[in-house]
């Protein structure tokens, strides 16, 4: 137990410790807003709003929509939280099969191996010019999301397949399982803590992917549009605005993410290393 | 249980033959034959526990008789069919329990029975009276990670006994865990085996264990492992632990044991 300004702080307290967790955050915050406000004075340049000019951008975008397209943030936002879901959900249903088919099958793993490691080092923004160029303006993005995501999630979904206790597999097959029964009995529940890992990785890096490739999408729309258009015009608090959207829709994403996870961990007892 | 499903195999005859069994670890630079020449019959309905020096091979043996494992020459064959592969006719009882965390008490005991195809009302029912069996009636719906050691171990024990195998291979079940809760396991054990007519294969490191279980002691030598001599021990169950016959004969399994030791030393 210690005291800080007459206050007695239990440890074993939970209502304490998570008090103490949102005063040291609280004050992180502070600190960062006055941080940024320096540098602005400081700095005394146009391209460094300070965060009240910032606010006000964000409040102006939210009620009067671009004012140079005339279109509403809500449509910015609906067009970057469709190419991230729809990026998200096909990283999701190529990368967990994969994944399971790579970390179960040696043969798969060694065949597989040499491609993933070629293309894995390559930033999923080098593939934007391509992907948007060459096939469309709404499926470039998706795609770009699709290879921040899938790397991740799918080294992580081997892991946990190669992760697994050997001796659950003795177990079920001493049980009478059959291979394939292993497989969807065994194998892909004990990954499931590392697919979640997986899933939370990828979908930070989804949102660094999406704003880059909307970039070079101007057709489509989207947050990182915005930010592009507003930035060239020289509007940069509305730029930042942007910024500070992009911030709260990850942080909401990666949030869900880290409380599906939580539960998940919870219910079956088990962590991911 | 009245519905043993193996009764066309009378008790007390041989229906597990262990047959010159030979098992050599081969790596790149060097062969090490874990078990030697290893010839033992097992009788239906018995207890019969190995033990021996630590890491001569027990485990091997186990793994081999479950499927597990292949062995490099000799045979095992349970009623004439060899156990080449691992099947529901060999359960397993391992030494960390080995029990499906995702899982339920229920859902783990009901395991075997699900990838048999038994129908859900037949699982559940026949799950429910081993759940029951080994006194986790209150547990059934409990997560495995909530359960203490011992509770685990009972799991483990009503996820193998459940589906009726003609032999069950149990792998130091209790090693994992304290000394009072192993006494403990080892009276409930001996309490189910009273209810059940099941064949067990158990290996342990505790002599006292073993004197205390079984039908018959199988002493192991050193590596490479082959049998150094086989004890019977008729006398009935539950035994005295503490009764100069059980002591004296605890203590002759530990000086042969020992001589291996030092000889090994």
């Amino acid at each position: 137990m210690s005291t800080v300004f007459g206050w007695t702080y239990d440890k074993h307290n939970k209502n304490h410790r998570m008090f103490r967790k949102m005063v040291i955050a609280v004050t992180s915050l502070v600190c960062f807003m006055f941080a940024w406000w320096d540098i602005s004075v400081l700095a005394n340049s146009a391209a460094i709003p300070t965060p009240i000019d910032t606010w006000n951008a964000l409040v102006n975008l939210i009620n009067e929509g671009d004012t140079i397209t005339g279109r509403s943030v809500w449509d910015y936002i609906g067009s970057s939280m469709k190419t991230y879901l729809s990026g998200f959900g096909l990283a999701l249903l190529v990368a967990i099969p994969l994944g399971l088919v790579i970390g179960y099958f040696a043969v798969v793993e060694e065949f597989a191996t040499p491609v993933i490691e070629i293309l894995r080092p390559i930033a999923p923004i080098a593939w934007a010019p391509i992907f948007i160029l060459a096939i469309d303006y709404t499926i470039g993005p998706i795609l770009v999301v699709f290879i921040g995501i899938f790397f991740p999630l799918l080294t992580n979904v081997v892991f946990g397949v190669k992760e697994i206790d050997t001796k659950l597999i003795d177990a079920a097959r001493t049980l009478g399982a059959s291979s394939s029964q292993v497989f969807t009995k065994v194998m892909i529940p004990s990954a499931v803590p590392y697919i979640m890992n997986g899933v939370k990785i990828g979908l930070g890096i989804g949102w660094m992917c999406i704003v880059a490739a909307e970039l070079y999408a101007p057709q489509l729309g989207g947050i990182g549009f915005y930010l592009n258009e507003q930035a060239t015009a020289g509007f940069w608090p509305a730029a930042f605005a942007a910024i500070a959207i992009i911030a709260v829709l990850g942080l909401l994403t990666t949030g869900l993410a880290e409380v599906i996870h939580k539960k998940l961990v919870n219910r079956v007892g088990m962590t991911s290393a | 249980m009245p519905e043993d499903n193996n009764n066309r195999i009378e008790e007390g005859s041989v229906f597990l033959e262990i047959d010159h069994l030979r098992k050599v670890y081969i790596t790149d630079e060097s062969q090490t034959v874990a078990i030697e020449d290893l010839t033992l019959d097992i009788k239906k309905g018995e207890l019969i526990s190995i033990v021996g020096p630590s890491g001569c091979g027990k485990t091997t043996i186990l793994r081999m008789i479950a499927g597990l494992l292949e062995p490099t020459s000799g045979t095992i064959t349970i009623g004439g069919k060899e156990c080449s592969e691992p099947g529901s006719d060999r359960g397993m009882v391992f030494q960390d329990f080995a029990l499906f965390p995702w899982r339920t008490v229920r859902k783990n005991v009901e395991f075997g029975m699900e990838v048999a195809g038994v129908p859900k009302e037949e699982r559940r029912e026949r799950a429910e009276k081993y759940i029951e069996l080994v006194g986790l009636k209150d547990f059934a719906d409990s997560r495995v990670h909530e359960l203490s050691g011992g509770m685990k171990q009972r799991v483990g024990i009503a996820r193998a006994f459940v589906n009726h195998p003609d032999v069950i291979l149990m792998d130091e079940p209790f090693g994992a865990l304290d000394a009072q809760t192993r006494n403990l396991m080892q009276a409930q054990l001996v309490r189910i085996l009273e209810k059940t007519e099941q064949t067990i294969i158990f290996i342990t490191h505790s002599v006292e264990e073993a004197v205390f279980l079984s039908d018959r002691v199988v002493i192991l030598t050193k590596r490479p492992a082959t049998i150094k001599e086989v004890i019977d021990i008729p006398w009935p169950r539950p035994r005295d632990r503490a009764g100069p016959e059980f002591v004296a004969l605890r203590k002759r399994i530990l000086e042969e044991l020992e001589k291996e030791n030092v000889m090994n030393g």
